[in-house]
């Protein structure tokens, strides 16, 4: 088996890293330590995996780290910017949405993604974005809430990202 | 969980990954959103051949219809202002059912056609569309009706080759017709219990000039009910007809016994679902049963 090399920008940073040619991308990012990339059913279905690729949602526990080279991956950990947080992450601490916290970095990148492309999303179709997110604490309806909120506050106070953590165009 | 794997290969031309994939034979897979293969966690593939780095993700029009790449995502279908105004949009609605928008933005259309699936939720719409699909393989390339694709349960034409894309003739202009897509799970989102896919044309004076049924997850593999079809054709559409047509699909459907449903729901459901589909049809037709 030969490793391979590959090339991302992780967060806003370069990265090259060896990986063997079956690694998924949940493995490679933990083993670099994004911890907040969480190992949950592995089979593509809580979405605690949740990370952006190019601005796109996907479970990073279906996608063989090999198909990474040369894209742009944001984790939780690229989210805030130093000590200033998100609005998507404010609104979660505001409406009480984390409880053990498990799925909470998954749910904040795809609403991130969602906003980024629809800025005014209803109630629906927030639902039907955390269709993706298994929380087994206490539910939706705080998610939901906070993600609403969220859009609402960027709408009245546009959001200035961190580099690498910057609303992309597809 | 995938330390067999010795190599993944990311070929940049066709000709190239069908090489690849003859030379690994079966110890070679495809893989492109990788969410079906990753999840079935087949210990003998030892080789892996990435086909999204092969410009196949178009959707583009010509002169014979709608032509659709294979690694082109759900995601994308749903998106697509061409695939939301074909056939009142039953193929983007089938898209928009097929798992979370994560997997949604991996998953790809050529994926779901191939790994054949029962329950493929665009494998109905696509089967009423009459699209044919392009193979391309180590004697060149094919096309073959994507209901003769489907040989088995996850078995198909395939046989080594790799699914290109997805040719969707066009509708003649000025024709009267309504479609619907039907989707049953426990959430929508979910692998379907049973869906159904259906169209049908009316002609000037308002009779059935034909009239298209396809089903999932209610038999080996996605099928159309050409018999319950050929009821309507020629026949003014009322409720008698369209109960008839259920009656009829019942009978040919051949469910089993899983996880999701038994096979005596999936039986009746496939009737109530596609009455309820061809009452949309017909709706969208401008015709009320």
């Amino acid at each position: 088996m030969k490793s391979l090399q590959i090339r991302m920008m992780v967060n806003g940073e370069t990265k090259d890293w060896s990986i063997a040619p079956g690694d998924l991308l949940l493995d490679v990012l933990r083993r670099e330590g994004y911890f907040g990339v969480k190992r949950g059913c592995e089979t593509g279905e809580c979405g605690a995996c949740t990370v952006l690729v190019n601005g796109r949602a996907v479970n990073s526990c279906l996608m063989f780290a090999a198909q990474a080279q040369g894209c742009e991956i944001l984790t939780i950990e690229g989210v805030a910017r130093g000590d200033a947080l998100d609005p998507i992450q404010e609104a979660f601490l505001d409406h009480g949405a984390v409880q053990c916290g498990f799925c909470t970095p998954g749910m904040i990148l795809n609403a991130k993604a969602l906003l980024d492309q629809n800025p005014n999303p209803n109630e629906e179709e927030v639902r039907e974005l955390l269709a993706g997110n298994f929380c087994r604490c206490t539910g939706y309806k705080k998610p939901v809430e906070a993600v609403l909120a969220a859009a609402q506050a960027s709408r009245q106070k546009p959001w200035k990202s961190a580099p690498g953590a910057r609303a992309r165009t597809r | 969980m995938f330390d067999h794997i010795q190599a993944f290969y990311q070929p940049n031309s066709i000709r190239e990954a069908v090489r690849l994939l003859r030379r690994g034979g079966r110890q070679a897979r495809i893989v492109a959103g990788g969410t079906d293969l990753v999840v079935e966690g087949n210990r003998s593939i030892r080789f892996l051949v990435d086909v999204t780095r092969l410009g196949l993700d178009y959707i583009r029009q010509d002169r014979k219809g709608l032509v659709v790449g294979a690694t082109a995502t759900m995601a994308s279908l749903v998106h697509s202002p061409k695939i939301r105004a074909l056939a009142d949009g039953i193929l983007a609605t089938a898209a928009s059912t097929c798992g979370s928008v994560q997997v949604r933005n991996m998953a790809t259309v050529g994926g779901n056609l191939a790994s054949a699936s029962p329950a493929a939720d665009t494998a109905t719409p696509l089967l009423v569309l009459d699209a044919m699909v392009v193979l391309a393989g180590p004697r060149g390339r094919s096309k073959v009706l994507l209901e003769k694709f489907f040989t088995g349960p996850r078995k198909t034409l395939l046989n080594g080759a790799l699914l290109v894309e997805i040719a969707i003739p066009a509708l003649s202009r000025g024709l009267r017709t309504g479609w619907s897509y039907q989707k049953l799970g426990r959430i929508e989102t979910d692998i379907a219990v049973v869906n159904v896919a259906a169209g049908l044309c009316l002609d000037r004076a308002g009779r059935c000039a034909w009239a298209r049924i396809a089903l999932g997850a209610v038999g080996p593999t996605p099928m159309r009910a050409h018999k319950a079809e050929a009821l309507l054709a020629g026949q003014m559409l009322t409720q008698e007809s369209v109960d008839r047509v259920g009656d009829t699909v019942m009978q040919q459907v051949r469910p089993i016994d899983d996880l999701r449903a038994s096979a005596e729901y999936r039986r009746e459901m496939s009737r109530v679902l596609v009455r309820r589909a061809l009452a949309e049809c017909a709706a969208r037709a401008g015709c009320s049963l």
